[in-house]
């Protein structure tokens, strides 16, 4: 009986390899490893950014342009501005920006403030990111730019450069910025744009030399930037010999006689061509200028005693 | 007075690194397997609030099953992200052919030249090419998006039949 278990239990057995065997023929072998082919992830990744508040107070110094045009630049790319507003000039500008689009390390972000109108200079205002959150900047005064005229010093009968010109911007009398032509006797002189409709702003050249110095009045009302060449001395129709006057209030008389008419009276410096001459008195003419461009010759007398003979080789002030 | 300085520089140390960490999440499909960040295990998916520096990171993912993914990310600086991994699963499949003496080739680097063969395949496309007295006869592309058996028949597209 137990050879009989035994016997069974041994054909169970090898029922069970044949079995385990014929189904792994039938099934196959499995290939070693795992075939990838190296396909990319699919991967979503979902930023959410913060904002970055930008705060510029803003002050106005004498006058308020129409509109301002703000242009926010970052990271030194002074190209394509992160975003562009216009609006009626404000206490405060006032923009939000998404985070990451401010340069965080550097001062290499910076807002332009373009003022609508041509009297104003553009500004800059740099300034550094930060991740999120606010930023308020000093505040920025605005300004009408400045006034400025340039040109150059000439004589006006030879039209020879004439260097080393005193030139000064007055305002009534008083004396806002002076400077000198250079060697070759260009000029640049610059004041305040706050001066832009002052009634009574002129320029003067010539006040270190012994001829009388040139004046203009000035407007600014339409240009910001002014040329105006100077021309000194007489012109070449003021036939030699020359005089100028010696002193201010020099009277400019129809007759030799005192007590002749008096036509004018000189300031000193003033250029007299004379034609004739008696003991007291010098007859001649002198060139007068009317609305500050056409000039017109008046004849007369001056006493012999207020004038002096002009070199124009030595015509500077000692 | 000293330590009311160092207590200071704490404060500021633990507010820059606050301010500049970057708020994480990370979703998986499957579910429930476990993210490596940077070679550190960080949880099981869903993972929530977890926390990251702007810059390189790099993000491993194994689940038996599916291929293992290897993601590198330069993270922007930022409020939050957040990151959905699609695992690619990995199929068993049959190979079988009534030709006689082929070898076959899968992606250029897989052999095996038996005329019955089971293969655990990541989904998506491989490449076939089969060759004969070393020269090569047959060249095609499967695509695996389930357990599948194939039958090859020379020259001729694959059949399919599911497991």
């Amino acid at each position: 009986m137990q050879s009989f278990f035994q016997h069974f239990r041994m054909v169970l057995i090898s029922t069970g390899f044949f079995l385990i065997f014929s189904c792994a023929q039938f099934r196959g072998p499995m290939y070693p490893e795992i075939i990838y082919n190296n396909k990319q992830p699919l991967v979503s990744v979902t930023y959410e950014y913060g904002e970055v508040q930008i705060i510029l107070p803003l002050k106005y110094d004498s006058a308020i342009p129409d509109n301002i045009l703000f242009k926010v630049y970052a990271k030194a790319d002074t190209m394509n501005p992160i975003i562009s507003i216009l609006q009626e000039a404000p206490n405060e500008f006032r923009t939000t920006i998404p985070q990451g689009a401010l340069d965080i390390n550097n001062s290499t972000n910076f807002i332009k403030i373009i003022p609508q109108n041509e009297n104003f200079d553009p500004i800059s205002v740099r300034f550094k990111g930060i991740g999120f959150g606010r930023i308020v900047l000093p505040s920025k005064v605005i300004r009408i730019g400045q006034l400025i005229v340039s040109g150059k010093t000439y004589l006006k009968d030879s039209k020879e450069t004439l260097s080393r010109v005193k030139i000064s911007l007055q305002n009534f009398d008083n004396v806002i910025h002076s400077t000198y032509s250079n060697d070759s006797g260009f000029f640049q002189i610059a004041i305040p744009g706050e001066y832009q409709f002052a009634e009574h702003l002129r320029i003067v050249a010539g006040e270190n030399l012994i001829l009388k110095p040139y004046s203009k009045k000035l407007n600014f009302n339409n240009y910001r930037k002014l040329k105006i060449d100077i021309p000194i001395g007489p012109t070449k129709q003021m036939k030699g010999p020359l005089y100028i006057t010696n002193k201010n209030n020099v009277q400019f008389r129809e007759g030799p006689d005192i007590g002749s008419k008096i036509l004018f009276l000189l300031n000193q410096g003033e250029v007299i061509s004379v034609d004739r001459v008696t003991p007291g008195a010098y007859y001649g003419y002198i060139e007068v200028e009317i609305e500050g461009e056409k000039i017109v010759v008046m004849n007369g007398w001056v006493d012999r005693s207020d004038l002096r003979e002009l070199n124009m080789n030595f015509i500077k002030n000692n | 007075m000293l330590n009311h300085i160092k207590y200071n520089l704490i404060f500021l140390l633990f507010l820059s690194v606050s301010i500049a960490q970057i708020k994480l999440d990370i979703n998986t499909i499957p579910t429930e397997v476990d993210i490596y960040l940077d070679d550190i295990n960080i949880g099981t998916s869903p993972i929530r609030n977890e926390r990251i520096i702007p810059g390189l990171h790099i993000f491993e993912i194994k689940k038996k099953g599916f291929a293992p993914l290897k993601y590198e990310l330069i993270v922007n600086p930022s409020q939050a992200v957040e990151i959905d991994f699609f695992l690619n699963p990995v199929h068993k499949c049959k190979f079988k052919t009534k030709e006689k003496g082929l070898i076959f080739e899968l992606n250029g680097e897989h052999y095996w030249d038996v005329r019955l063969i089971r293969l655990d395949l990541e989904s998506g496309d491989h490449l076939l090419r089969v060759f004969k007295t070393g020269s090569l006869v047959d060249e095609q592309t499967i695509r695996i998006d389930k357990p599948e058996t194939f039958n090859y028949i020379l020259k001729e597209p694959l059949t399919k039949n599911d497991i």
